[in-house]
């Protein structure tokens, strides 16, 4: 504090500590101006709503417009009402912090207080432009509801919930987002959820296209790991979303984004015909963040009446993660909303203090540096509600015992905070495994029967590659729930991971006889029964699944592949085909018909099938094997060679790639390296006769007869009865000095 | 019975003003010796000469949103209370709310169709409103009119930022009901909040 006199004083002594030395200096006596002092704060702080078209209810960029509501901007930001922001000063350091200083409050008051004047136009900063249009400039993808709605003249707030369909057919990485909500000034804030399975599409196939109406919503996140990754957040000031660089987020071809709407009645019926703005980048993410959250709603259970009623929860962070943004998150009675971590050495670290918590003004908060906190860190959340009386904003009149639930009438404690996992060792496994493994841990350890938290940490157990834990865990949920097909099917697929097919089988069994529209277990058995060469019963299976899902193009390759393998190449390959015609992308046809042009003989239509699977599946080593095949096939021996090499990068310790590599090297003429990569398939497969022969092939043609003679006899030993190493050997017999 | 209001009140001011006010105990009375406001045409409307058992004013601005949340709440009770003859006005008090941009409101918001402008501010100095929304209720007695009640439309506003889901006291439907009644006319719990009255000499270029 170097400076002890307030602003609002005009004549005022301020005294002003200068490197020790003690200054009086006499203050400014000129007057406050709008185009001096006012014109600047009301810039930074308030015209990006209180601008024509945005989401203020009344401009402020003008001094003609300043100073109509001179007396209303001076209760508005004496109050702190205005502009909107509910943390606590020193409770965290967020960007884009819209709080005022005591000192431009001061400045304000002061301004009206005596007279409003306009002031020196050359003092005047330069008026900012607002689009009426995207910020952004033009999307490259734009959304808009199917229908639009009507918001009644008056009533409560509501809460509706669009779905949005994302109708390309390519998966694209999302850099912006700008969502265009139609009348600003009846949309509170928005949030945009990913639907990956289109599961609140088809749980509401009457009413999505109307708006659904509920506070919070759940989706089906599908089989795969792929966590929540970003606060799609809109609120009137924020109207473009941009994602840190590296951290753009996904959208597949199926999936579909909810935009959950908290809408304020204005007094005459609105339509909400809400758009949302996508921005594109071709980077997929360098960075990857999750989503995680704390929360005790089973504990909540507020007496009426109670005025602190407190909900706690703690998560153990598993790894070293940066905390990017936070959103607390309650209804109507929240009070007071704390968060804080408990660092490993008993530090504690403040993350966000909401003291007087309104709904309405809710927020995301995303901090200006991000905030680092070590493996072992305890993250808690502290809530304190208000179900009295005195609580202005309970919708219950007179209070009633309140526990959580999605309508505004029930009560919510939750804490999400965005983390980036950091400090990762190499060739470790996803660290946001470990985050959604330790989350869901935290939720049994309130609810050990919370069949949806078992089912997520054996997913993650699953995806960790630790089926017999993830086996176990599957057990559980369907010890307690024999009717969730899912956890049957997901048993089944640990239970394959742990070679025990047969048990993996009954589970998908069981799966199917629960729920036989689950074609996923159907799949998977196929899967199974192709992969355990009971190929008759593969083909029946798939086509179990394509009589339920015609359009489902990795049944289409699965059938191919089972018609493959019982010689039926001309029906496999009209499957392939099928299965691309409905996904161009689908690594197996592209694979199955690059490996049946490549039977048959053409590598060139083989090899650009398999550089479009390369493409799609750039780490996988068997399709880059094929690739190769098809390029060696054409004489292409260095675009052969580069393949070979990525593979081997991809699967080092696979002898056969080595053998592969070797071969190409021979034929390019490179015998040196053909030996070394020889070597090493045999340092891996030491047992395999062809291949000590194939080096005798390779030493003999370097020269290195004894070397040569020394394989073959090695190839001997293993196969007595090797045709080609008895017939090199005879040659090389006859050749030696 | 009398129609006096019965407590005093922290938002009643009976400072006097520079035309004529007579202080009757807890009510101001005033003499009307002017018009006070024009309608849409700009045609004089005589509040005075009313023969309405109440009139009652909803002060009201284009660009207030609190204000516009009220609409809907003021034309219910218009429609309510208008069969026992009491009669609603829309006062538009603010310099630069033209007849233009009041039709433009009107049109956005169906509202009465009894707009007064207050352009002199004559009814806002009458009734010592100060924001809007706004809600007055007098009753015309020998040619003057005697405010029973000044302040908020009901309790659903307590303060900025603090917004009740709906109301839990229809404060001026009960007065108006309390004026029918004859009964002693009840107060507001508390005082208005919305957008300041934009003072008179403060007008748009």
């Amino acid at each position: 504090m170097n400076r002890i006199c307030s602003i609002g004083l005009a004549l005022g002594i301020c005294v002003v500590y200068i490197a020790g030395l003690r200054v009086c200096v006499r203050a400014s006596e000129a007057p406050v101006t709008f185009n001096r002092q006012i014109a600047p704060i009301l810039y930074k702080n308030c015209t990006t709503c209180h601008h024509p078209g945005g989401g203020g209810p009344f401009s402020l960029l003008t001094f003609e417009d300043a100073r109509r509501r001179g007396q209303q901007i001076v209760q508005a930001t004496a109050s702190r009402y205005m502009p909107p922001w509910l943390p606590e000063p020193g409770y965290g350091d967020f960007a884009d912090e819209r709080r005022l200083s005591s000192e431009d409050i001061a400045l304000i008051q002061k301004w009206v207080s005596t007279g409003m004047a306009r002031g020196d136009n050359a003092d005047a900063p330069p008026v900012p432009h607002y689009d009426e249009t995207w910020t952004l400039g033009k999307p490259d993808l734009v959304l808009s509801v199917e229908r639009p709605s009507t918001l009644p003249a008056s009533g409560s707030d509501i809460f509706l919930n669009f779905v949005l369909p994302y109708p390309l057919s390519q998966t694209h990485y999302i850099r912006a987002m700008e969502i265009r909500p139609g009348t600003p000034q009846v949309v509170h804030h928005a949030n945009v959820l990913i639907d990956r399975t289109a599961s609140w599409r088809r749980a509401h196939p009457d009413t999505w296209r109307d708006g659904v109406p509920g506070m919070e919503l759940v989706v089906d996140a599908g089989n795969t790991f792929d966590p929540d990754s970003h606060f799609l957040f809109w609120k009137p000031d924020t109207p473009a979303l941009i994602e840190p660089a590296g951290m753009p987020w996904r959208l597949d071809p199926g999936n579909d984004l909810i935009l959950n709407m908290h809408l304020k009645p204005s007094g005459k019926p609105e339509t909400v015909a809400a758009q949302i703005g996508l921005y594109f980048t071709a980077d997929p993410p360098s960075k990857q963040p999750m989503l995680v959250q704390l929360e005790h709603d089973s504990a909540l259970d507020i007496p009426s009446g109670k005025n602190d009623f407190v909900v706690n929860d703690e998560l153990k962070l598993p790894v070293d993660v940066d905390v990017l943004g936070i959103y607390p998150h309650a209804h109507y009675l929240g009070k007071d909303l704390q968060a804080y971590a408990i660092l490993p050495n008993g530090q504690k670290t403040w993350l966000i203090w909401i003291r007087n918590w309104d709904i309405d003004r809710q927020s995301v908060y995303r901090y200006r540096k991000p905030v680092f906190l070590p493996k072992g860190t305890a993250i808690h959340m502290h809530y304190i509600y208000d179900n009295s009386r005195e609580n202005v904003h309970n919708p219950n009149d007179p209070p009633i015992r309140v526990r959580a639930g999605n309508r505004s009438v029930d009560e919510m404690g939750h804490l999400w905070l965005q983390v980036l996992p950091v400090n990762t060792p190499p060739n470790s496994p996803d660290p946001r495994l470990l985050v959604e493994a330790a989350w869901m841990q935290n939720r049994l350890r309130k609810e050990p029967r919370d069949t949806l938290a078992l089912y997520n940490l054996a997913a993650a157990e699953t995806s960790e590659d630790n089926y017999a834990q993830a086996v176990q865990t599957y057990k559980h949920v369907v010890n307690i729930n024999p009717k969730d097909a899912r956890a049957w099917n997901g048993l089944g697929v640990a239970l394959e991971s742990t070679g025990d097919w047969q048990a993996a089988h009954q589970a998908f069994e069981k799966a199917s006889d629960v729920d036989p529209t689950l074609t996923d277990a159907i799949f998977n058995r196929a899967k199974s029964e192709l992969d355990h060469d009971q190929t008759s019963e593969a083909e029946q299976s798939f086509r179990a699944v394509l009589k339920q899902a015609p359009d489902d193009a990795s049944a289409h390759s699965g059938l191919a592949q089972a018609l493959l393998k019982k010689g039926n190449q001309d029906a496999a390959q009209s499957e392939f085909a099928a299965s691309l015609r409905i996904d161009p992308q689908n690594v197996d046809a592209l694979e199955g018909l690059g490996q049946l042009a490549l039977s048959r003989g053409q590598p060139a239509p083989a090899a650009e099938y398999l550089e479009k699977a390369v493409q799609r599946s750039p780490d996988d080593p068997v399709v880059r094997e094929q690739l190769a095949l098809a390029y060696a096939q054409s004489q292409r021996y260095s675009h052969a060679i580069q393949q070979l090499q990525q593979a081997r990068r991809l699967s080092p310790n696979d002898a056969q790639v080595h053998a592969m590599l070797s071969q190409v090297y021979s034929a390019d003429g490179h015998l040196q390296e053909a030996i070394v990569e020889q070597q090493e398939a045999l340092r891996l497969n030491a047992s395999d006769a062809d291949g000590w022969n194939n080096l005798g092939v390779l030493e003999a043609r370097a020269g290195n007869s004894v070397t040569a003679r020394d394989d073959f006899e090695h190839a001997l030993r293993i196969a007595p009865d090797h045709g080609p190493a008895k017939a090199n050997l005879a040659r090389l017999g006859s050749k030696a000095p | 019975m009398s129609l006096i209001a019965g407590r005093s009140h922290a938002p009643w001011y009976f400072a006097a003003q520079s035309f004529a006010v007579l202080l009757v105990l807890h009510c101001s009375v005033f003499a009307a010796t002017a018009p006070h406001g024009v309608d849409l045409d700009g045609h004089p409307v005589m509040l005075d000469k009313s023969t309405a058992p109440a009139i009652v004013l909803f002060f009201t601005a284009p660009d207030c949103p609190i204000a516009n949340r009220y609409e809907p709440e003021m034309l219910r009770l218009e429609q309510e209370f208008g069969a026992s003859g009491i009669e609603f006005w829309w006062v538009y008090p603010n310099p630069d709310d033209t007849a233009a941009v009041i039709r433009r409101h009107q049109a956005q918001f169906p509202g009465s169709t009894h707009v007064i402008r207050d352009t002199e501010q004559s009814l806002v100095h009458a009734a010592h409103a100060t924001v809007t929304p706004e809600a007055v209720i007098f009753i015309p007695h020998d040619g003057a009119l005697r405010e029973v009640y000044r302040g908020r439309v009901d309790d659903r506003y307590i303060a900025f930022g603090q917004e009740r889901p709906k109301a839990m006291r229809h404060e001026l439907e009960n007065a108006i009901a309390a004026v029918l009644a004859k009964h002693s006319v009840p107060q507001p719990g508390g005082p208005p909040l919305g957008c300041s009255i934009v003072p008179l000499g403060i007008r748009s270029q």
